[in-house]
């Protein structure tokens, strides 16, 4: 194994890297400058830091009302997410008559993209007068198909026997769940709270769809009203755009293993 | 497993038969679980696919009585309506960027899995493009691709490659590829962590057996990774053409369709149509098709990949 030199996959790795992180400093730097964005040739390297795009974005939009819209919905979807999947996993575990037709009906469902169906949602979402609000917003988000088979396959690998006992000493069904399989079932929660924020938080389409309000606005909603009042013709627009990724990014950062091992199981998003 | 699960059930039945109405009960709690998901699902995927599906043969406007429209709106699109056809054209190109990521990707995932110093880093960069939010991608992407001081007109200028800037996303001709290029950088990322995971799952002795049976390095990855890299590949693959038809986001934020409609997709034809002329009927019709094609070709991905690709744990 140890023929091979070594430098020439340093020397690929490394020029990919630059690629991959180019785009990110380019934008930093931009945000960091204050300085005529539209001077030619640009400074490739930061001149004299200054704080003013953020300041200028800070007061040009309500940020701190975006970031609390994005945690309100994301918290909303991430808690609906755990309950009602944790209770259908927990259900498809076991033997009920119908379960083939319920699984069959799971299985269409993940074959329909969201954006299969975006107008009758926005008619019901309208119906139940949900227009313009937090519920409207989360709702169709509060479960997701995988993670409801991500929790079963969890439960599936719980072994019979710690049930068994639980039942003959009679636990009722629901603490079982909540005492016995819940606490043994880290993974899979771990994963639906990664899956349910990150889809939610990343979320555009819906919001542009339902929200009228500023006020209501989510972040990635906000960035783009903000690029299509403002064009690029101000550096707020990448001070924002900063802002807007960095809880993203220090999330994933802080629990990298999750993330990935989380989008991964979740690839096959319905 | 399927066996023991079977015998304990036998061990339960006379007490279950005992137990009756205690069986009632439990059927009536399994439905309780499973209600609140099943709800969303029905309200959200069900109602609104059956729904579109009606849609798409009535003349509809909010606040007016819907019309029986038989096939007009199918007429309309499939004979008169070019935007639709460019968009669907547009849409296969940009599903181009699936296979290109995936090439891109296998070999990042060759290089990350050689044991070197420094992998578990690599891997984190070319992850991170992926979690983000599409929204934020698309501001950062029109920045470098800007037509007077972008980094990319920066760069081509100074090495002399270009005389006049290039407003990337502006021009018919370079507008789709730039997209492309962004969506690639995203995506890139995730195919690579889902191929590495492929590779650490192929059995080590194979290689060792071939290596003693004197087969060269590029015979060993030709006959023994690829073939049993296949499923995830073909993973990427499925998750690349759904991209294809999904990613609304991005395109919205960098070009919105333009220049014309050179960068239009269905999705997002539909969305003008449905939401800024709000003709919900028509759009509806689109929709249609789009989900029709969606699924032809999803199910072509999975029967190449010999049904299993994307194979989740979700059968018994």
């Amino acid at each position: 194994m140890h023929r091979y030199p070594r430098w020439p996959i340093h020397a690929a790795l490394i020029l990919v890297s630059v690629a991959m992180l180019l785009p990110f400093y380019w934008v930093l730097k931009t945000s960091l400058t204050g300085e005529n964005i539209f001077a030619y040739p640009p400074s490739l390297l930061p001149q004299g830091i200054q704080p003013f795009f953020y300041v200028d974005a800070w007061y040009a939009i309500p940020f701190a009302r975006f970031f609390l819209n994005s945690v309100l919905v994301a918290a909303m979807v991430i808690v609906a997410n755990l309950i009602f999947n944790a209770a259908a996993g927990y259900a498809l575990t076991k033997q009920f008559r119908g379960k083939t037709a319920i699984l069959f009906v799971l299985l269409s469902c993940m074959m329909i993209p969201f954006q299969a169906t975006i107008i009758p949602a926005y008619l019901i979402t309208a119906e139940l007068g949900l227009l313009n609000s937090y519920l409207g917003l989360a709702l169709p988000a509060f479960s997701h198909i995988i993670c409801i088979f991500i929790f079963k396959a969890n439960f599936d690998a719980i072994p019979p026997s710690l049930i068994q006992a639980a039942r003959i000493d009679g636990v009722p069904e629901w603490k079982i769940l909540l005492r016995v399989m819940l606490p043994l079932a880290k993974p899979a929660i771990a994963t639906n709270v990664i899956l349910s924020f990150i889809w939610s938080w990343n979320d555009f389409l819906w919001p542009l769809i339902i929200i009228r309000d500023v006020q209501m606005q989510t972040m990635p909603l906000g960035l783009s009203t903000f690029l299509a009042y403002f064009e690029d013709t101000t550096g707020a627009l990448y001070a924002f755009c900063v802002m807007v990724l960095v809880p993203g990014l220090l999330i994933f950062l802080l629990a990298q293993n999750q993330f990935i091992q989380g989008l991964t199981s979740g690839a096959r998003k319905g | 497993m399927a066996t023991e699960a079977l015998s304990a059930r036998d061990a339960a039945r006379p007490r279950r038969r005992l137990f009756r109405r205690q069986r009632h009960r439990e059927a009536a709690f399994v439905w309780c679980l499973l209600l609140p998901a099943l709800a969303i699902f029905l309200l959200y995927r069900l109602i609104p696919l059956g729904w579109n599906f009606l849609l798409s043969f009535q003349f509809w406007e909010p606040t007016k009585p819907a019309e029986f429209a038989g096939l007009y709106h199918y007429e309309e699109m499939f004979v008169y309506d070019d935007v639709f056809w460019q968009a669907l054209g547009n849409t296969f190109v940009y599903m181009a960027m699936a296979p290109i990521s995936i090439v891109a990707a296998l070999v990042l995932a060759l290089l990350v899995d050689s044991r070197i110093r420094g992998r578990g880093v690599y891997r984190t960069i070319i992850f991170l493009s992926y979690p983000l939010m599409a929204v934020a991608v698309g501001v950062i992407w029109r920045w470098l691709y800007d037509g007077k001081v972008g980094l990319f007109n920066y760069i081509l200028r100074s090495a002399g490659l270009i005389d006049a800037p290039i407003a990337f996303l502006e021009t018919f001709a370079t507008a789709m590829p730039a997209v492309i290029v962004a969506a690639i950088w995203q995506i890139v990322g995730f195919f690579m962590i889902i191929l590495l995971t492929g590779l650490q799952s192929i059995p080590q002795h194979l290689y060792e057996a071939a290596s003693i049976d004197g087969a060269s390095r590029f015979r060993q990855f030709w006959r023994i990774t690829l073939p049993l890299l296949r499923p995830s590949l073909f993973l990427c693959f499925v998750i690349g053409i759904i991209a294809s038809f999904t990613s609304f986001d991005l395109i919205y934020v960098m070009t919105n369709g333009g220049p014309g409609h050179a960068t239009e997709l269905l999705i997002t034809y539909i969305y003008k149509v449905a939401f800024t002329l709000t003709q919900f009927d028509y759009a509806g019709a689109l929709t249609v098709v789009m989900f029709l094609l969606f699924l032809g070709v999803a199910l072509l991905g999975n029967l190449l990949a010999g049904g299993e690709a994307g194979k989740v744990d979700i059968t018994e």
